[in-house]
């Protein structure tokens, strides 16, 4: 503080008192705001009931919310992308882990940066609108960057969740700031890296801290106010359940059911610990009035021993009902999960055919096991599991002191990369890692929100690692097809009614496939890995594709700070 | 007349600043005799504070003070602050510049085994790109390299007991490429 009311000073009298390297030490977090003019009219309720039809805009993070990720527009198609050029470059100022999914207002694009910042944009130039460049407090704490996934737009304010764990309105027009809520203590482990789903005058937000020992949970708050409206622990206080010992799969996961009912009578239950963070949107069902999202890992990671049961809802399927936040069912796919091979990626509604071939609402979710879990909407059962899309090997043995080898690696499968679906085609396209690892535990006490592993996950060096894209048909469980790609893959996917689907890598690359083979129809090198969800829009009669290329924090992707946009001639 | 306003706004200013400075100059006086005059500290296994992120200098601060980590040195220091002052010295002492303390670059093959063993649990994935840390978490490039082995050395043993995902990260490591992360980071 001191050193800046100095710097102003400098800056007010014109003389260069500061060293450079001071200056640019700023740069990272501290650079202002700056805020301006995008016209754009507010966004109703109606427009963002309706986004599924509309090619025009891209007003959710997954595109709609069923978080379906397919865009109804088709101008850019199997034939013509191969024309497919660069329209606009916009760099932003935080060179760092870029995950965010930019979304489409009217014309103007809102995306975000590591650190919380939030840019909106002239969707057809790239030329700047206004940049909110969050004013971090000191105490952050956070698992796997400083990551940041975009926002949403209700009315005339655009919604963000940030770094340190604060729940922002902004003006949309102006970047100003309207409201802020704090949703949880940092210093106890909780930061926000997810972006909101607003709907319906209810701000949703999960939260962060599965390597903290956070109680998870997941709120409303009024768009209006930001006044809390409902909370639902994703843990709740009989977090035992029903000792299962085998996964969604069958596969048996080799508790010691006895070890942990003596454990249980000794210490009660550990929900207060237990973590369950949430990564992901919920998605909404308009008709039931119902949101339906997973819960991630419990605390510690690794270390089962001091949190006897089956540790719920980590690990799950949740529905809620959207007015209240009272639990309606929940599906748990790892009971007392000792790997972190939890459950991440967003959940998306489709309509699916159920074990005797009807067809009924369905929910889906591709898990880090590899497998796309499809379930009935009605009561979170599980109707069927897909192939493994990676190598399975050694699943369940126990991580060990020494490291014991299993297969998927701790990232995946499927990270909280979101899927796509095409419900014409029956498929889901899920990106996949594949890193061989070996899961090691360490036992320790609950340590006051700090990191809180149980142990360690390590990528053996000498196994080589890769990725894929992969189709599933969501009615049989089958894959249609798989593109392997040389890296591990984090970021996400979108599909397209010009029968499409466009993703990128860690090595810079973005290529559209065709949605019904994989075959490669065109591609393009960012310069820093692609490991974020593209988006679609259209502007004066054409459409454009755009995608954030600025690398990747947990998969130590190079870093960049592109937000690239494409379009034909 | 603009002028004149310019002047009394700016001695305004400077007032302000050292009023503000005084109060932690004076807290901060007796750290300089170990962690430095000018940021390079005064004997090799203290660690470098200046430039340090402000949340770490802090949550160190505070766990000194609760005896969640051991230092007959720091924690008598950390138990006459409140949260405030510590906030406060925290930010004091990030604002500063990072010293080079002229430690050798890290040889290749060390640096290889070092990148290789920092990918195997993802060092930069809470560290960030080139080390310089975020938050709560610490900036590990050009820290004192015997400060480092030490302190690496404290967690595998959990003699330095704050940060038991750290120890569990570090016990993971082998103690070779323990030895090699810390001349890669040294040398940064
Ligand atoms: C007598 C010497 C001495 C003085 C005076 C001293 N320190 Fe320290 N400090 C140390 C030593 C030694 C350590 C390392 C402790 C350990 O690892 O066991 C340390 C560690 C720290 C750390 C942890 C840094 C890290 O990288 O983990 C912080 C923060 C710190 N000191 C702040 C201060 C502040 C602020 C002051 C003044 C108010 C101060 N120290 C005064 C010797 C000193
Ligand atoms: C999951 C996050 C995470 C990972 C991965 C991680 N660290 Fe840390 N590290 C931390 C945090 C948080 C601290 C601060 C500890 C505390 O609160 O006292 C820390 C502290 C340290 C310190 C102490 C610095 C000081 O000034 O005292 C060293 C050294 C260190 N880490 C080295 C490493 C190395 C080497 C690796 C990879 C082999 C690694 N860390 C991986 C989160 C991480």
């Amino acid at each position: 503080m001191y050193v800046k009311g100095l710097a102003a000073f400098a800056a007010a009298v014109g003389v260069g008192l500061l060293s450079g390297a001071a200056i640019a030490q700023e740069v990272k977090q501290e650079k202002q705001s700056v805020l301006g003019n995008a016209n754009v009219p507010p966004v109703t309720q109606e427009q963002l009931n309706a986004a599924d039809k509309n090619a025009k805009d891209f007003l959710l993070t997954n595109g709609n919310y069923a978080q379906t990720r397919f865009y109804p527009g088709k101008q850019i198609s199997r034939d013509n992308v191969k024309n497919l050029h660069v329209a606009w470059i916009f760099q932003t100022d935080v060179r760092e882990s870029l995950e965010t999914s930019p979304i489409v207002v009217d014309g103007v694009m809102y995306v975000t940066t590591s650190f919380s910042h939030v840019y909106a944009l002239d969707a057809k130039t790239g030329q700047q609108l206004w940049h909110y460049a969050h004013k971090m407090g000191p105490i952050t704490v956070y698992c796997c960057g400083p990551n940041n996934r975009g926002v949403q737009v209700l009315g005339d304010r655009v919604y963000l969740a940030t770094l340190d764990s604060k729940l922002m309105a902004l003006n949309a027009k102006t970047g100003e700031v309207v409201w802020t809520t704090n949703i949880a203590d940092p210093e106890l482990g909780y930061s926000e890296t997810m972006a909101p789903t607003v709907v319906k005058d209810k701000v949703l937000i999960g939260t962060n801290g599965g390597e903290y020992g956070i109680r998870g949970f997941v709120r409303a708050y009024d768009a209006k106010t930001g006044k809390q409206l409902w909370n639902f622990d994703t843990i709740p206080e009989n977090s035992v359940g029903v000792w299962a010992t085998k996964d969604a799969t069958g596969r048996d996961m080799h508790r010691n059911i006895q070890a942990e009912k003596d454990m249980l009578a000794k210490i009660g239950d550990p929900y207060a610990k237990l973590g369950g963070g949430v990564w992901q949107n919920p998605s909404v069902d308009l008709a039931t009035n119902r949101i339906y999202f997973v819960v991630g890992n419990p605390s510690p990671d690794l270390d089962g021993s001091n949190r006897p049961g089956d540790n719920l809802y980590t690990n799950s399927l949740v529905s809620l009902d959207l007015d209240t936040g009272k639990y309606v069912c929940h599906f748990q796919y790892i009971a007392h999960d000792v790997w972190d091979l939890d459950a991440v990626s967003p959940t998306v509604l489709v309509n699916v055919k159920d074990k005797d071939g009807k067809t009924i609402p369905g929910v889906i979710h591709a898990g880090k096991t590899g497998h796309i879990y499809v379930h009935d909407r009605k009561d979170c059962s599980l109707i069927r599991f897909s192939e493994a899309m990676v190598p399975q090997e050694n699943m369940w043995v126990l991580p060990t002191k020494e490291g014991a080898r299993m297969l998927p690696g701790a990232n995946g499968g499927v990270e909280w990369s979101p899927i796509a679906t095409d419900p014409g085609q029956e498929l889901a396209y899920a990106i996949n890692l594949h890193q061989p690892m070996t899961y090691h535990v360490e036992s320790s006490a609950y340590p006051n929100g700090k990191l809180w592993l149980g142990g360690a996950f390590k990528v053996i060096p000498s196994e080589k690692q890769s990725g894929n894209i992969t189709a599933v048909n969501y009615n049989t469980g089958k894959i249609k097809w798989q593109v392997k790609t040389p890296e591990p893959m984090i970021g996400g996917i979108l599909a397209t009614a010009g029968g499409l689907v466009f993703t990128g890598e860690g090595n810079g690359k973005f290529a559209a496939y065709n949605s019904s083979n994989g075959k490669e129809l065109w591609s393009f090198r960012a310069g820093a890995g692609v490991n974020a969800p593209p988006s679609s829009y259209m502007i004066g009669g054409k459409q454009y594709v755009v995608v954030g290329a600025g690398g990747n924090t947990q998969i130590d992707y190079k870093r960049g700070n592109n937000i690239i946009a494409f379009t034909l001639d | 007349m603009f002028g004149k306003l310019m002047m009394c706004g700016a001695a305004l200013l400077l007032m302000v600043a050292e009023a503000r400075a005084e109060t932690i100059e004076e807290k901060v006086q007796a750290c300089t005799g170990c962690h430095g005059e000018d940021g390079k500290p005064v004997d090799k296994t203290i660690p470098t504070i200046w430039g340090q992120q402000a949340g770490y200098l802090y949550i160190q601060l505070r766990d000194f003070k609760r005896g969640d980590r051991k230092s007959e040195i720091m924690q008598p220091i950390a138990t006459q602050f409140e949260r405030d002052d510590m906030l406060a010295i925290a930010e004091y002492f990030s604002k500063k510049p990072w010293p080079d303390l002229g430690q050798p670059r890290a040889p290749k093959d060390v640096a290889e085994k070092a990148v290789s063993a920092s990918r195997s649990v993802g060092c930069p994935a809470c560290h960030l790109d080139r080390f310089q840390g975020d938050g709560t978490v610490p900036r590990l490039a050009g820290m004192g390299r015997d400060y480092l082995a030490k302190t690496i050395a404290d967690f595998r043993t959990r003699a330095r007991g704050n940060n038991p995902g750290m120890s569990d990260l570090m016990l993971a490591t082998s103690p070779d490429d323990l030895a090699a992360l810390v001349d890669y980071l040294a040398g940064l």
